[in-house]
């Protein structure tokens, strides 16, 4: 207990921290957890492939069956939202309920080395939901070309763009009840209007335009790419705006947590 | 490279304010290496905020004179360096409570870095310090409030640190927990770990601090060694009357040695000479009457006051 060290944990090793923390946490009860996302995209695919499938005229999706159309935007939906639970609720409850920020800040680590460790965790959980959700439907043969195993990883950008996203709206919140807000009035309409169930070519004008603003859609039109081998130079527009938001987006959520984990 | 006349902490006219309420209000005091310092004071004395302003959880105001080095390191630069030195207990607990004793100590060997051997081995060592050993692959939940108080106590301990800190460590625990806690805490400080901690127990105090800083609205009040600040701020004895009536007769007794405090009920009379208190009490009832050493909460009343606070 002498004091000629003054050394103190790397970058790295402060950021992976978080992430072993949250790991160890949530493969504690991995079935429970680990279940939706192999679960959920077979009764959605399964409702939307076999209820609405059939009413739908092809050539507006470009593929020989609607599933096919839907499988690769599900893939970074379930990305989105399990990213986005984790940041909002899960963050809000580690701040504010159980007090484990406080643990972890007095720990080597900075305010700025915590959020980054939950950011980089939601990108994690949006590799594992997407990946599960790719292998859901490849086994169902929705998917069957080599270049989709790429889309998981796609799945991990999706994750740090809605970590960081909903660390900026947890910095607003002052009731977990106004999360609600965020999911009913921006993760909801995301979904719909971002590539997902319908081309955002067939979208009408104005919320064709919203659709280019929304993350989300960068993110479906890499994992279309990948997964129908559609690819266009707008898909290096797309890398762009994914890398300048989760920089731009994390620079700011971490500025304005900083003040609620600091006094 | 030690040297010990260096003090761990030292805090020169600390300030930090929310809004209009001025939390620490130009606090100054020193810490000296292996020894342990406690904050007494009354809930909103800014006990707490005074701690985390140490280890960087909180920021002090700018103000000129403001200086503060702890471990040789100013939190406002170098938190890290602080923090991988300095062990805190929390007042709430925070550990994870769907894990295991093991887990909640593996992800904080993390923290502080500690490869997984050494990890291992550090682990089982504190468990079987803070006699938690058999409890190792127990859940938190199942845990009883004293063995989630030590275990957050052996998680503080796992890097090490020179500097302890611990925010009301005993609160709520039965006599034996806090006996244990207190002679762990003892052991530590001779081992060459200094301890900073705050209590709302003035025995508390009394048994492991060697110096105390009695505050109040942010502000010091006294500083120094309990028992030296008893004798030079108390008299030696007091004698407690629990009736108010039966105090009556003692209105016009021995002015010059005798000082007497009104408290709710009560009525204390204060000396130096206990044969002078001793004859009052004889006139008393058995039932009527306390008679015996002035203490440290007997000091802290007398200079926080009786009243309650707003946020008591």
């Amino acid at each position: 207990m002498k004091s000629s060290r003054h050394v103190y944990p790397p970058l790295l090793s402060r950021i992976l921290g978080v992430w072993y923390r949250h790991m160890k946490v949530y493969t504690k009860n991995i079935f429970s957890n680990g279940f939706p996302p192999f679960v959920e995209p077979l009764i959605f695919l399964l409702g939307m492939g076999i209820g609405l499938g059939g009413q739908l005229k092809l050539e507006a999706f470009g593929t020989s069956n609607y599933v096919m159309f839907l499988a690769p935007g599900l893939i970074m939906t379930t990305a989105m939202f399990t990213a986005a639970y984790e940041c909002s609720f899960g963050t809000f409850i580690r701040l504010e309920f159980d007090h484990v920020y406080d643990g972890m800040i007095a720990a080597p680590m900075t305010a700025g080395n915590l959020l980054g460790g939950e950011i980089l965790w939601a990108g994690t959980k949006g590799f594992f939901f997407s990946s599960a959700v790719l292998l859901t439907v490849s086994l169902f043969g929705v998917i069957n070309t080599p270049l989709a195993l790429l889309a998981p990883f796609v799945g991990f950008l999706t994750g740090l763009m809605f970590g960081a996203l909903s660390l900026l709206i947890t910095s607003f919140v002052r009731t977990i009840n106004h999360f609600n807000f965020y999911f009913t009035g921006l993760l909801s309409p995301m979904f719909f209007f971002s590539g997902v169930v319908i081309p955002v070519a067939k979208l009408p004008a104005g919320l064709r335009e919203a659709a280019e603003v929304f993350p989300l859609t960068h993110t479906v039109r890499l994992s279309q790419a990948l997964c129908l081998s559609r690819f266009s130079i707008v898909n290096l527009l797309d890398l762009v705006y994914v890398a300048v938001f989760i920089a731009g987006v994390t620079a700011l959520a971490v500025m304005r947590l900083k003040k609620r984990l600091i006094d | 490279m030690d040297q010990p006349a260096v003090a761990t902490i030292s805090a020169q006219k600390i300030h930090k304010s929310y809004g209009a309420l001025a939390a620490v209000d130009s606090l100054s005091f020193t810490v000296k290496p292996s020894t342990c310092f406690a904050f007494l004071g009354p809930n909103g004395a800014g006990k707490t905020t005074m701690m985390k302003i140490l280890y960087g959880k909180a920021k002090r105001d700018k103000k000129a004179g403001t200086a503060l080095s702890v471990l040789g390191f100013d939190p406002e630069k170098h938190e890290l360096e602080i923090k991988s030195r300095t062990g805190v207990v929390p007042q709430e607990d925070n550990l994870d409570v769907e894990l295991d004793v093991l887990a909640n100590l593996k992800i904080y060997a993390r923290f502080y870095h500690i490869p997984g051997k050494e990890a291992r081995k550090r682990i089982d060592g504190l468990l079987e310090f803070m006699e938690l050993s058999d409890k190792k692959r127990s859940r938190i939940r199942d845990l009883s409030g004293g063995m989630k108080r030590r275990l957050l106590i052996a998680r503080a301990l796992l890097g090490n640190p020179e500097l302890l800190i611990l925010d009301e460590p005993t609160t709520g625990l039965d006599p034996q927990v806090r006996q244990l806690i207190w002679d762990k805490l003892r052991q530590l400080k001779s081992q060459g770990v200094t301890i900073l901690l705050t209590t709302h127990y003035m025995d508390e105090a009394f048994q492991i601090a060697d110096n105390v800083m009695i505050m109040d609205q942010g502000k010091k009040l006294l500083e120094g060694n309990p028992r030296e600040l008893l004798g030079k701020h108390m008299e030696t004895w007091v004698l407690e009357v629990t009736d108010k009536a039966a105090a009556k007769s003692f209105d016009h007794a021995g002015k010059k040695k005798i000082r007497r405090e009104d408290a709710g009920e009560r009525v204390l009379f204060y000396s130096n000479d206990p044969g002078v208190l001793s004859k009052m009490a004889a006139r008393l009832a058995a039932g009527q009457y306390h008679l015996r050493p002035v203490n440290l909460e007997d000091l802290f009343l007398r200079v926080t006051g009786r009243k309650l606070n707003e946020i008591q």
